[in-house]
């Protein structure tokens, strides 16, 4: 039967997770220090430029996360490949892509806040981000509606890919329409300059490194969970499945 | 999977079905909740439709059409939004479109003149005053309460508000700073690298 013989990860593959884990950790960590202690305050928000160390790395970490959901859900998609993996994968990725999204959206209402004088604002960024999170609620909602496995798989990557259209516009919005939020930092959809002085590029990029080994360890975790589901769904089936075939012989 | 014979019902559809594993799964969990353990397995809930070569190729003309619908609805939203969200005018555009913009209330966007900014204490509270600038053209703007933490001269702001009467003076009562993404210690001279050097 399905996934029975794949309930226990090889000893590799749990080395590989606990050697993650702790990478994660150390990263997010050195981040913090680096962060907090090292990196010196910015001519004009002064230490309010600390947050620049995690809030962009939690939009990254969005993004990365909806891409492989996207992703997978193609590949679930696609008559060759479809395989329950990838839809257990798109699962993973997507839920901890709105774990992550709702962070963006909270940690950038924070630094909203004495930056510009507002926790929130209807800028077209802001919008379209906030778009993302009830969108990617309802596709977390959508996997949960019951079915038989392939047809809400089926459906569910469907939905994820209709979802995955607002995130180049949420990329590009700054560049389409006038908005409060700056522009990106890393990762700028257009060519204009950008500076950011020594150790403060330093610990950005830590926190990009290390957000995306968090992504890495928790997707594993969560894709390893929905495993263990099905596997012990099946079994719970073979079990009543035995019993039924037990009673109709001793009729 | 597909000898639930005992109970005799014909599962030959079902178990033509192309490639459904883990099916029955549903079907067994609902029914046991039910409470009838006899009848538990003696019906999968869903049989699957076996498609015809006319209904395969109706079903795919419906995803084409929906994926069109999906793309058009898509671009509707676009040319839209890049129309319709404005979310500030700038000075210059502001004065320019004086006569409609009458006395509505919206974004003025523009960059806080050095030495035009001066605190007005009354009795209602703080105000502040100042002069906006952008491509060349100033607006006079008087803001109600405190402005935010990081307001300055020299910074880009957007100013919530409306044109007093018929001038073209600004009275606003929310300031939000813009910022630049780029980032910049302060005081560089006194930074000391990881490395242990100052620079």
């Amino acid at each position: 039967m399905r996934a029975s013989t794949r309930t226990v990860p090889s000893e590799r593959v749990a080395v590989a997770l606990r050697v993650l884990g702790v990478a994660s950790l150390v990263g997010v960590v050195a981040t913090v220090w680096l962060g907090l202690f090292v990196t010196p305050p910015d001519e004009f928000m002064g230490n309010l430029v600390r947050l620049l160390y995690v809030h962009p790395p939690m939009a990254w970490v969005a993004f990365l996360a909806y891409g492989v959901a996207s992703l997978a859900s193609l590949l679930y998609l696609w008559p060759r490949t479809r395989s329950e993996r990838f839809d257990r994968l798109a699962g993973a990725s997507g839920e901890v892509g709105v774990v992550f999204t709702g962070l963006t959206l909270v940690s950038g209402s924070i630094w909203g806040r004495p930056t510009w004088g507002v926790w929130w604002v209807w800028d077209p960024l802001l919008t379209t981000t906030a778009l993302l999170f009830v969108l990617y609620l309802g596709y977390l909602a959508l996997r949960r509606v019951p079915g038989e496995f392939h047809v809400r798989a089926r459906r569910s990557a469907i939905g994820a890919l209709i979802a995955f259209i607002d995130v180049p516009i949420v990329y590009l919005s700054v560049e389409w329409w006038r908005s409060l939020h700056q522009a990106p930092t890393v990762l700028n959809p257009t060519t204009h300059k950008t500076y950011v002085h020594g150790s403060m590029a330093w610990t950005l990029l830590l926190g990009f490194v290390s957000f995306t080994l968090v992504y890495t360890w928790l997707v594993a975790h969560r894709y390893r969970l929905a495993e263990l589901q099905d596997a012990q769904d099946t079994e719970g089936l073979e079990i009543a499945l035995a019993e039924r075939r037990a009673e109709a012989v001793g009729r | 999977m597909s000898d639930i014979g005992p109970t005799g019902v014909t599962t030959a559809d079902s178990a033509t079905g192309p490639g459904r594993p883990g099916s029955s799964r549903d079907g067994f969990e609902d029914e046991s909740a039910s409470g009838e353990a006899g009848t538990a397995l003696s019906a999968p809930r869903r049989i699957p439709r076996i498609l015809s070569p006319e209904q395969r190729r109706q079903r795919r003309r419906l995803e084409v059409a929906g994926v069109v619908i999906v793309a058009a609805i898509g671009f509707l939203v676009f040319k839209g939004l890049t129309s319709a969200i404005v979310f500030f005018k700038t000075a210059n555009e502001a004065v320019a479109q004086r006569a409609t913009l009458g006395n509505s209330t919206f974004q003025l966007e523009g960059m806080v003149l050095p030495g035009t900014v001066h605190l007005i204490r009354e009795s209602s509270g703080t105000t502040v005053g100042f002069v906006v600038e952008s491509s060349g053209v100033k607006v006079a703007v008087t803001n109600t309460g405190s402005p935010p933490q990081l307001f300055q001269p020299g910074i880009p702001v957007i100013v919530v508000g409306h044109f007093v009467g018929a001038s073209d003076r600004f009275a606003s009562d929310q300031i939000l700073v813009k910022h630049s993404n780029s980032y910049i210690a302060a005081h560089p001279n006194r930074v000391r690298a990881l490395n242990g050097t100052k620079r």
